[in-house]
């Protein structure tokens, strides 16, 4: 089947539902800044990610990629409690995304199946001058929605690309959970929307390009926590366990601290904080309401910087 | 499916008990009332940060301006390279840039932590530069647990530009200075919607104080207001100088493109809809979202049709920077060159031809 006249990107497997179409071909796009979230079983996590996000960016779209754990009637249902039912859309998409790692590598970047074309399908549905990338299982803290509800006007008109420390949370209880504080992991998550700025393809994932020139911005730390549970696995889309650490740092790290928490090693592990919520406080409210706002700056002394 | 676990309440309980601490920022453009707002609320028992900014002929009654912070300010500005009195809508931008300093923002953390006491626990902080930075005091308060209140004051542009020009020297023309305005009041608008926040009119506050500051008072809910004694009250009403009411200037009197003044009137009629807080709705935002973009098509098209100007300057900045730069060894601090024996120097001067007379 030939692709329909139109597409930007047509994918591999001829779908013509699921080429991309890049929005600005259809004029300028207006100032704003969308959240896309692409997301498979977050359910347990949306209750703590979408009420943050919705204060803090304009529009939240939200692709739903073969779910089984009611991920999107979750989402509609918090967007409706949150009253921003008129400021967010799902989109599901159906086909199977390859994992990260080996089996990523391995697949085309035009292919449904593809985490390069599943990201750029996902971004042409942003329908704001501005886009921004986030996780089922990050979570804003008060200080994170205030600077990117600031930064969700003042960029307009700039071509500036933000990236945003995040701080792995592994939740041991209701109560108890071990912030990462050992490493800054350090991501550009907000770009414009344009042709300079789509997803192309890397060894273990995507990326998204921008031009050199484009002006950019660190976010102080203490913005966002990544919430790993540690009675779950967090390591399934993952293909591959071996990971390299000079090619994915980051992955490394977040496998040798839960290794270690699993273990009840955790204090071993330079850099991992325990937290302990005061009674009736879940601990991801005290993290993120509290405890990140009242801890001492720098949060992270020495570690390096991990980019993506 | 799994049961989805509804965040706990907790933390805004816990929270509870320190919210007595208030800090309310009156910002707007110069010669609106700010000073007039802020000198009202320190009558009324809200703590002004000493030491402050010292009167003068401009302000005979003061300012109402902490020292440190416009110094900061100051700094601040010469930092990002945005001015007081700033028409370029990137601007925000720039100055938003530095919000993004984890060592900027834990200085202002611990100074304001500093100004609350016992006694002192709600405060008003007012500068003409301070709603460039805004997000950096947000954050701030938050840290210091204070619950953040905003105060925008409201005149008419055609008086702001007049006044000023009564005020000041007339440097920049009336167009800048409302193109000034006009991106000034979008930004202070923009930045603190969706907080607790306020809109006075210059003009209400001059007919009768005691209407808008009563409602300032119930909405930020301030003891200092709340509480006023019959003399606090006396104090305002001495401080409020009844002659600040000046014969109106309008759009007549002054000399600003038809473009211009649509955008600017369109936006003082958006803003006029947020005093009482019943306007100061999705609509109106809407409304005020379209003046933004309005304006910044206009800045853009001007900036472009001005390139030639704006690339002269900038090479004309170049060749003066070029003259008054320190040339070679004159660059080397006095105490590197004094490492060197006298003779050593001497002969150095004389070989490159620059022997002191």
């Amino acid at each position: 089947m030939s692709p329909l006249r139109g597409s930007d990107i047509p994918c591999l497997e001829g779908d013509p539902a699921y080429d991309v179409r890049w929005p600005w071909q259809d004029g300028r796009l207006p100032p704003g800044l969308t959240c896309v979230f692409r997301v498979k079983n977050e359910a347990r996590n949306l209750p703590w990610v979408l009420p943050p996000m919705f204060r803090a960016v304009q529009q939240v779209v939200l692709v739903d990629n073969l779910s089984d754990d009611g991920t999107a009637e979750v989402a509609q249902r918090v967007a409706e409690e949150c009253g921003a039912a008129d400021r967010f859309r799902v989109f599901t998409y159906p086909h199977q995304v390859s994992r990260a790692g080996s089996e990523h590598l391995a697949t085309r970047h035009d292919s449904v199946h593809s985490l390069t074309h599943f990201y750029n399908w996902s971004f042409s549905q942003v329908r704001t001058a501005y886009s921004m990338k986030w996780d089922g299982d990050m979570v804003l803290t008060r200080e994170g929605v205030a600077v990117l509800d600031d930064l969700s006007w003042q960029l307009e008109d700039t071509s500036a690309v933000v990236a945003i420390p995040r701080h792995p949370l592994s939740i041991e209880s209701e109560s108890v959970a071990w912030l990462d504080l050992g490493f800054k992991f350090l991501e550009p998550w907000v770009y414009p929307m344009g042709p300079e700025f789509t997803f192309v393809k890397a060894f273990e994932w995507e990326v998204r390009e921008f031009p050199e020139t484009s002006r950019r911005i660190v976010a102080p730390e203490g913005l966002c926590v990544e919430l790993k549970w540690l009675d779950q696995d967090e390591f399934a889309h993952w293909s591959a366990m071996d990971f390299d650490a000079s090619r994915a740092p980051r992955k490394k790290r977040e496998w040798q601290v839960y290794s270690a928490l699993m273990e009840g090693k955790g204090e071993q592990v330079p850099g991992l904080v325990r937290v302990e919520a005061p009674p009736g406080v879940h601990v991801i409210d005290h993290v993120t309401d509290t405890w990140l706002r009242t801890a001492e700056r720098p949060l992270v002394r020495r570690g390096r910087p991990i980019e993506a | 499916m799994v049961d989805a676990p509804s965040p706990s309440t907790g933390p805004a309980k816990l929270l509870e008990t320190s919210h007595a601490r208030r800090v309310v920022f009156v910002v707007g453009s110069g010669r609106s009332g700010t000073s007039t707002m802020a000198g009202s609320l320190q009558s009324l028992g809200m703590h002004v940060p000493q030491p402050e900014v010292l009167a003068d002929e401009t302000n005979p009654k003061g300012f109402g301006e902490p020292q440190w912070v416009v110094d900061l300010h100051d700094e601040l500005l010469n930092r990002c390279n945005v001015a007081v009195s700033d028409a370029r809508p990137n601007a925000w931008f720039d100055a938003g840039r530095l919000n993004n300093i984890e060592p900027i923002r834990k200085r202002l953390h611990a100074w304001l932590e500093e100004q609350f006491t016992e006694e002192q626990h709600e405060l008003v902080v007012k500068d003409p530069r301070l709603a460039w930075f805004l997000p950096i005091w947000r954050a701030a308060a938050m840290r210091c647990d204070a619950r953040p209140g905003y105060v925008t004051m409201l005149r008419p542009v055609t008086e702001v530009v007049g006044s000023k020009q009564r005020a000041h020297d007339a440097r920049a023309n009336e167009v800048n200075r409302t193109a000034a305005w006009v991106n000034l009041m979008l930004g202070c608008e923009r930045s603190t919607r969706g907080e607790d926040r306020a809109f006075v009119r210059y003009h209400d506050l001059l007919d009768d104080w005691t209407v808008p500051v009563f409602e300032l008072g119930q909405a930020f809910d301030l003891d200092a207001v709340k509480s006023a004694a019959a003399n606090d009250i006396r104090r305002v009403h001495q401080y409020i100088d009844p002659s600040l009411r000046s014969a109106p200037v309008t759009w007549d009197d002054l000399d600003v493109p038809r473009r211009l003044r649509e955008i600017a009137q369109e936006l003082w009629v958006q803003l006029e809809k947020l005093p009482g807080g019943e306007g100061d709705n999705a609509e109106t935002h809407e409304a005020l979202d379209q003046i933004r973009a309005a304006y910044t098509d206009m800045y853009d098209e001007a900036a472009a049709m001005s390139q030639s100007t704006s690339l002269a300057a900038r090479r004309a900045g170049i060749r003066e920077g070029e003259r008054n730069a320190p040339r070679g060894v004159d660059r080397l601090p006095h105490w590197v060159r004094a490492l060197f024996p006298g003779w050593l120097r001497r002969g150095l001067r004389k070989a490159a031809g620059r022997e002191r007379s």
